[in-house]
């Protein structure tokens, strides 16, 4: 385990740190750079509460090393806190998806990743997406609902 | 809701059920408490809320905030009789303080205990604000009317606002009785009101336990012994503190500690522990045979706890009887945010971020570890010396009733003499929960010649299990007996999501099928003439309606579970359809509700929906097993909850009712379990006497 310097490119700004050759990229953002929107809660790539967006693909940030994600685009919850008029984000707090919240950095950033690939994902490539992000309290069905709200709203203002 | 700031140092302490207005007594983190004279005035009638003179409303809410939504529906209590501006209104979580009594969340119970103490904290301060606004417009009082943060003098219409109140509501004396509201007056209770603590769970801001830094914080988690009750007998310490990042690996009564510099560093130290075990005392216990080892160990016999009638002499002369033996598994709570706790220390003192569902029980749990740390010390004095902050909560379910993690937490932090946060890791989390308990329900019944059930004979069997949802037989039946044989239990138990209501309902409410199958009833309608409570039979009613429950063939297999659970009634009706002649898959799942008067109708719909998916998970996916003293189960992989995909439609009806207020958080989750094996004995003909349950197959 060497020390080595990485640079991450992290919601549009540039940071330098010292991080361990293997360390997840889910720490760094944690407990070196205090964005602790990015949640831990398996550690396995199993719940997916940990998914941030890559290049702009959804990745699990406790199963990639920091180093790995040199150079590359990252994007956390935090990083779309600027986006509250997004249709997503809109759909969600209309419907008041998030119970506990714990698990919702991750059903965002799967749900945001998904409607930016598709406007209109169908129920199985919604299922699919979804699935992947586990939610104790039992938010599915809003968010089901959050996501196929937003998709509407994003094909009637970009008709694709 | 305001940012959480752990750095705000100028904690304010609140003066609880005083009307001071200028004066707070702040403490300073240094210790020394200092009276600040707070320029600006602000208007504070009691520990609940207070007025500023910009308008702005804090109200201060003693309920944990894991999800289920008390920072809004208490506050909208307090707002109701306060006749506030909604928009002005935001929410904190209450500090410790004797005022507001045992803070501690639990039991389905914050708005039941908070219903008439909230409305009256909120309607004391209207008739001190009417009374200042009264004198301020030279108007007689009875003239004066509260709305929308205003008072307003009705024949004129002059009218000034709470926030130019302030100083003077303050000197007005506190009134001795209050008029609450007629519900036909209820302007925000029953509307479905936007939850305080949405918008920072969508932005990454929200602060959980596990988000709490200090400065200079060091990193900590622990090993336990894998076989319950076991001990450290040695490990490797010295190599573990010769790799990058480790600050101190030593051993504790609960097992060994890792400090590092970062989560990463210490789980992975955590990872190259090679620790020798005393063994437990329950080295030789399985899932499979803890019921029978420690039955034939005890001397105990099982306690009555209800019996009315000759039911054992009934059911030996019966003519017809049914006899059946279900087994219930351990769960495990999940809780998404796995246990920690943040110690900060300075100067002998503890300030601790405990996500915990009682902060009174941890103030108690810190003082008594403390205590043993040094003992010249009294309670009192240790307890000065702690502060507990409660932060949001990623899940709760009952596991943070339990305060291990506190105790362990403040070890490491006395034992560092540093800032430390101890995380648990999932494994451990898995591994060290409080469970819910295994039980075994033997139940016999039997029926007259017209099929009616005549005798009925429920003996559970449990680990530490309880008598609630056992203790009251909701069926009119002349013969009863219900018994339990409570086991001291090796394996952690606590309170998990409806806590024995869950098992219990399952026994009465699956075996009440299989008995009105034999007498060759039809099992709704035999619950319509059974049951005793009005308010369960109109549930029940209005899901047989919603489902069409007539309308069940080959194809459409329905089943349905009734029961009554912290003042709220429920009844749940699951649809099973038919793909083929060997597959089934689940249909929509309908779940009507009574629970007196709705507060928040769409906060109680996301607590049905969420513990019916609570509840499936724990029927269909595995369970924890015990094997040679151990949890067999390590993380979300082998211990899956319910997924996404999984999850069928689920509908909620709130049944009006202006009685008091029933709880909403766990109500929900007793029916579902006995609705699904019901609608299985429906399709396959065969009881489900074990859970998991297979959709498809026996089980
Ligand atoms: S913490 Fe990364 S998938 Fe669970
Ligand atoms: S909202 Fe609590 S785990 Fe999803």
């Amino acid at each position: 385990m060497d020390l080595m310097a990485v640079t991450l490119h992290v919601n549009g700004s540039i940071n330098q740190v010292e991080a361990d050759s293997d360390i997840p990229l889910l720490w760094v953002l944690r407990d070196q750079l205090g964005l602790t929107g990015t949640k831990y809660s398996c550690g396995i790539g199993v719940c997916g509460s940990c998914m941030v967006l890559l290049d702009g693909m959804p990745a699990k940030a406790c199963r990639i090393t920091a180093a790995e994600c040199a150079g590359k685009k990252i994007t956390t919850i935090e990083g779309l806190a600027d986006q509250a008029d997004h249709p997503l984000l809109k759909s969600w707090l209309e419907l008041q998806v998030p119970q506990c919240g714990y698990c919702q950095s991750g059903q965002i950033i799967m749900a945001y990743a998904l409607l930016s690939e598709k406007h209109d994902p169908s129920a199985d490539e919604i299922d699919q997406a979804m699935s992947q992000i586990l939610c104790r309290c039992g938010t599915y069905p809003r968010v089901r609902q959050a996501i196929q709200q937003a998709s509407e709203m994003m094909r009637a203002k970009d008709p694709s | 809701m305001k940012p959480f700031d752990p750095e705000r140092r100028d904690f304010l302490k609140k003066s609880a059920l005083s009307a001071g207005s200028a004066l707070v007594l702040g403490i300073a983190w240094s210790g020394e408490i200092v009276a600040e004279t707070d320029a600006t005035p602000e208007f504070k009638p009691n520990a609940w809320l207070k007025i500023d003179t910009h308008g702005v409303v804090t109200l201060y809410i003693a309920e944990s905030e894991m999800g289920q939504g008390p920072f809004t529906s208490l506050s909208m209590l307090i707002a109701e009789e306060l006749e506030v501006d909604w928009q002005k209104v935001q929410v904190e979580h209450a500090p410790l303080d004797p005022a507001y009594g045992f803070q501690g969340t639990g039991g389905s119970r914050s708005v039941r205990r908070n219903w008439k103490i909230l409305r009256e904290a909120g309607a004391v301060a209207r008739q001190m604000l009417l009374a200042a606004g009264a004198e301020y417009l030279k108007a007689p009082v009875d003239r004066c009317q509260a709305q929308r943060s205003h008072i307003t003098h009705r024949p004129s219409s002059k009218s000034v606002g709470y926030a130019e109140l302030v100083g003077r509501a303050a000197e007005m004396p506190v009134p001795k009785g209050v008029t609450l509201k007629q519900p036909e007056d209820y302007r925000l209770i029953g509307t479905p009101v936007s939850r305080l603590d949405l918008a920072d769970k969508l932005n990454g801001k929200a602060r959980y336990g596990i988000d709490t830094k200090l400065p200079n914080m060091l990193y900590a988690t622990i090993a336990q012994s894998p076989q319950f009750g076991g001990r450290v007998k040695r490990f490797n310490g010295a190599e573990i503190k010769q790799r990058p990042g480790i600050i101190d690996c030593f051993e504790l009564e609960e097992g060994v500690v890792v400090v590092a510099q970062g989560t990463w560093q210490a789980f992975q130290a955590r990872k190259a522990l090679k620790i020798d075990w005393h063994g437990g005392k329950a080295a030789q216990l399985d899932s499979d045979n803890i019921i029978q080892r420690l039955s034939d160990e005890t001397s105990q016999k099982p306690s009555l706890i209800l019996e009315h009638g000759e039911p054992i002499a009934q059911l030996g002369s019966a003519l017809k009887s049914v006899d059946t033996e279900y087994r219930l598994p351990f769960q495990a709570h999940m809780t998404p945010e796995p246990m920690n706790c943040t110690v900060g220390v300075e100067d002998g003192r503890y300030r601790i971020w405990a996500p915990t569902q009682s902060p009174t029980s941890a103030m108690a749990t810190a003082a008594k570890a403390l205590k043993a740390l040094m003992p010249e010390l009294s309670e009192a004095e240790l307890e000065a010396r702690i502060e507990i902050i409660t932060p949001l909560l990623g899940g709760g379910f009952g596991r943070r009733i339990k305060q291990d993690y506190v105790t362990q937490a403040v070890k490491i932090a006395h034992h560092m003499k540093h800032s430390v946060q101890l995380i648990w890791p999932r494994e451990e989390d898995v591994q060290h929960d409080h469970y819910h308990p295994l039980t075994q329900h033997r139940l016999r019944g039997s029926l007259d010649e017209a099929g009616n059930p005549q005798a009925w004979h429920h003996l559970i069997t449990g680990l530490q299990s309880g008598k609630y949802g056992a203790d009251a037989l909701a069926y009119d039946i002349p013969h009863v007996r219900v018994e339990m044989l409570r086991l001291d239990s090796p394996v952690p138990i606590g309170p998990w999501r409806s806590v024995s209501n869950h098992y219990n309902a399952y026994a009465i409410e699956h075996f009440f099928d299989e008995l009105a199958r034999a007498g060759g009833q039809n099992p709704l309608e035999l619950r319509l003439k059974l049951l005793k409570e009005a308010r369960l039979k109109a549930v029940l009613q209005r899901a047989a309606e919603a489902t069409a429950w007539q309308r069940q063939d080959q194809q459409r297999i329905l089943g349905c579970a009734v029961h009554s659970s912290f003042g709220s009634h429920v009844a749940e009706i699951v649809e099973l359809i038919r793909l083929d002649e060997h597959k089934l898959k689940l249909g929509k799942i309908t779940c009507v509700i009574d629970c007196g008067i709705a507060i928040n109708p769409d906060t109680i719909k996301a607590q049905l929906e969420g513990s019916v998916i609570y509840a499936l998970g724990a029927a269909l996916k595995p369970p924890i097993m015990l094997k040679n003293g151990r949890v067999e189960q390590h993380n979300f992989h082998d211990t899956p909850i319910l997924s996404f995909e999984e999850t069928p439609p689920i509908e909620v009806i709130i049944s009006y009712s202006r009685l008091d207020p029933g709880g909403v958080g766990e109500p929900g989750v007793p029916p579902l379990a006995p609705a699904l094996a019901n609608a299985l004995l429906s399709a396959h003909g065969k009881p489900v006497t074990r859970m998991p349950m297979k959709l498809n197959g026996a089980s």
